[in-house]
């Protein structure tokens, strides 16, 4: 196999590892999604408010906080509401070391209410919930990329009642 | 009427089991006269200085329905004014935060420009320019006359812009009181400085969240909060304090973090706070303070309709924090009170259910505000305290709201 063959390979093994990533998401498979994340995976959420001119964190995992935030989840009071994404690789970019990558992914993330506001009503509906980019990094290994670090940003600011799910 | 408080009154509906009836919640006619009695006429509780940190910084902001602008001056002093034109009865100020030394298509820099027909105003509310006056307005009309109406503004209890609507409101210091005494070493020892912002809008009754701040009998919802708190020592002695003009406080505990799998002791704090401490400031009409150990919380409250509510989350830690303390008070702070938070999607679950069972064309209810716990932390001593302000200020108890009380100051 050609350099550029590895490289359009690894790029296309980049670009399958997130969009399987938003399979498990949506179908709130969390523990098969950190299979696909490395150990020392770290995870946030964050966004830029115009109000007070500042970069905010609003979420901030590494593999073991995430994996123990999801197994409280039973625990938790939610809506239910699904949460699905679509979402769009538009750059993958290779390490000149060929041993890891980072991407950029342009994604929407809809809630299906389930109980959300009044079920009666509203259950069944689909509301946009949030937009933004996935920042991705990657380290390739022998089964292929794991994710080293994901960076969601957010454009959607107003998030109403929020959630408790990673996005 | 707008005569302060001496001492603390609670709301009694005569009954044995005090409740309220839910129409204050949804009726659109109480809404509309607790903007005009309420909230046009008290103090409120705005942004924090850290939003405004350099001079010609502004803030933007509608308090009950009505524009006002925020601006540090170029003497340093935080001022606040409609932000209205007098000319044409346009916003002035368009964006939520900035600074004015940035020019605008329609103006010059350091002003705050109306665009639509460049009418000029500076940060201390006087209007600068007015395009072709004398062509137009020959000798009629004088920029002197034309000044942005300033509004009564104090920052204090914490760095933070409190704004009345009302010129003749009642000096700040009287309103709060003695409320701030728990929460004052911490909040003014040394500045702070604010690390997040969100809102959220919600269609429920903007009662109805200050309800849920002044109560933690709804710590059944939270299991962080029942793993945390409430099975631990301290937790049922935690007493509420009634003060003045509707506001109460809350005593401290010892938060065992810990005891949630994954979360962690909270080393920082705030000067004079205990150790993984938590104490809560409840104001009149819809804000909150809430220190846990190491952030502060404020919530601020904007009605906008009988149900729908906007309610602004704020974050702060000291501004002297160095990078890593930062970080750990905004990684403690979300844990239960960003928008991905263990608590605070809960809580906003919880409105949100009232606002369907009580929203506007449902049936009345009576919604029961009757724990008696010798004032500790499940006793609904809050909610009663605040509607007895409620009742003082609207002329209407909340347990028969549709009827004018003949004395409308009792």
């Amino acid at each position: 196999m050609g350099m550029n063959e590895t490289a359009a390979s690894r790029a296309e093994a980049v670009r399958n590892a997130i969009y399987r990533a938003c399979l498990f998401l949506d179908d709130g498979k969390f523990k098969e999604w950190l299979t696909l994340c490395a150990a020392d995976f770290s995870y946030r959420i964050k966004t830029y408010s115009p109000e007070i001119r500042k970069e905010m964190t609003w979420y901030e995992q590494d593999w073991s906080g995430l994996s123990k935030a999801i197994e409280m989840l039973p625990l938790h009071n939610t809506d239910h509401g699904r949460l699905t994404r679509h979402a769009t690789v538009y750059e993958v970019s290779l390490d000149p070391s060929g041993s890891e990558a980072s991407a950029t992914t342009s994604f929407v993330c809809y809630r299906t209410m389930l109980d959300g506001i009044n079920a009666h009503l509203d259950a069944g509906e689909t509301q946009l919930f949030l937009i933004g980019k996935y920042h991705d990094r990657f380290r390739f290994g022998a089964e292929g990329p794991l994710f080293t670090e994901r960076t969601v940003y957010l454009d959607t600011r107003r998030l109403d009642k929020g959630t408790h799910y990673p996005i | 009427m707008s005569e302060l408080r001496k001492e603390p009154v609670l709301y009694d509906s005569g009954q044995s089991m005090p409740y309220v009836d839910s129409r204050i919640y949804s009726d659109e006619g109480i809404f509309a006269e607790e903007i005009e009695k309420i909230w046009k006429k008290i103090w409120l509780v705005t942004v924090h200085e850290s939003e405004l940190p350099e001079p010609l910084d502004f803030r933007t902001l509608t308090i009950a329905r009505e524009p006002v602008v925020i601006v540090r001056g170029t003497d340093n002093k935080i001022r606040a004014f409609r932000n209205v034109c007098p000319h044409r009865g346009n916003l002035i100020v368009r964006k939520p935060a900035g600074n004015l030394s940035v020019a605008e298509p329609s103006g010059n820099a350091n002003y705050m420009t109306c665009m639509f027909h460049a009418w000029q105003y500076d940060c201390f509310g006087r209007c600068v320019d007015i395009p072709r006056m004398k062509q137009g307005y020959q000798d009629r009309l004088r920029k002197e006359d034309i000044s942005l109406e300033a509004l009564p503004c104090e920052v204090k209890h914490g760095g933070f812009v409190w704004l009345s609507l009302n010129k003749n409101v009642e000096p700040l210091a009287e309103f709060t009181g003695e409320a701030f005494d728990i929460m004052k070493v911490e909040l003014d020892t040394e500045p702070l400085d604010i690390f997040h912002y969100h809102k959220a809008i919600i269609p429920s009754n903007y009662k109805l969240w200050h309800d849920t701040n002044s109560e933690f009998y709804h710590d059944y919802m939270h299991y962080f909060n029942r793993a945390t708190s409430m099975m631990q020592k301290g937790y049922f002695e935690r007493q509420y304090t009634a003060f003045p003009n509707g506001h109460c406080t809350v005593g401290s505990m010892e938060v065992k973090y810990e005891a949630y799998q994954g979360a962690k002791e909270r080393p920082l704090s705030f000067p004079g706070m205990p150790r993984n401490g938590w104490k809560m400031v409840d104001l009149f009409p819809g804000a909150t303070y809430n220190i846990r150990g190491s952030s502060l919380r404020v919530d601020t409250t904007t009605p906008i309709g009988p149900n729908l509510v906007m309610i602004e989350f704020r974050g702060l830690g000291l501004k002297r924090d160095t990078p890593e303390e930062r970080a750990q008070r905004i990684r403690d702070h979300n844990t239960i009170w960003g928008p991905f938070g263990r608590n605070l999607h809960e809580d906003l679950l919880g409105i949100t259910g009232q606002g369907v069972a009580m929203r506007p064309g449902t049936e009345p209810r009576q919604v029961l505000h009757g724990r008696h716990e010798n004032n500790s932390i499940h006793d609904e001593i809050g909610m009663r305290h605040f509607y007895a302000e409620w009742q003082r200020r609207m002329g209407r108890s909340p347990s028969d709201p549709m009827r004018e009380l003949s004395l409308a100051a009792e």
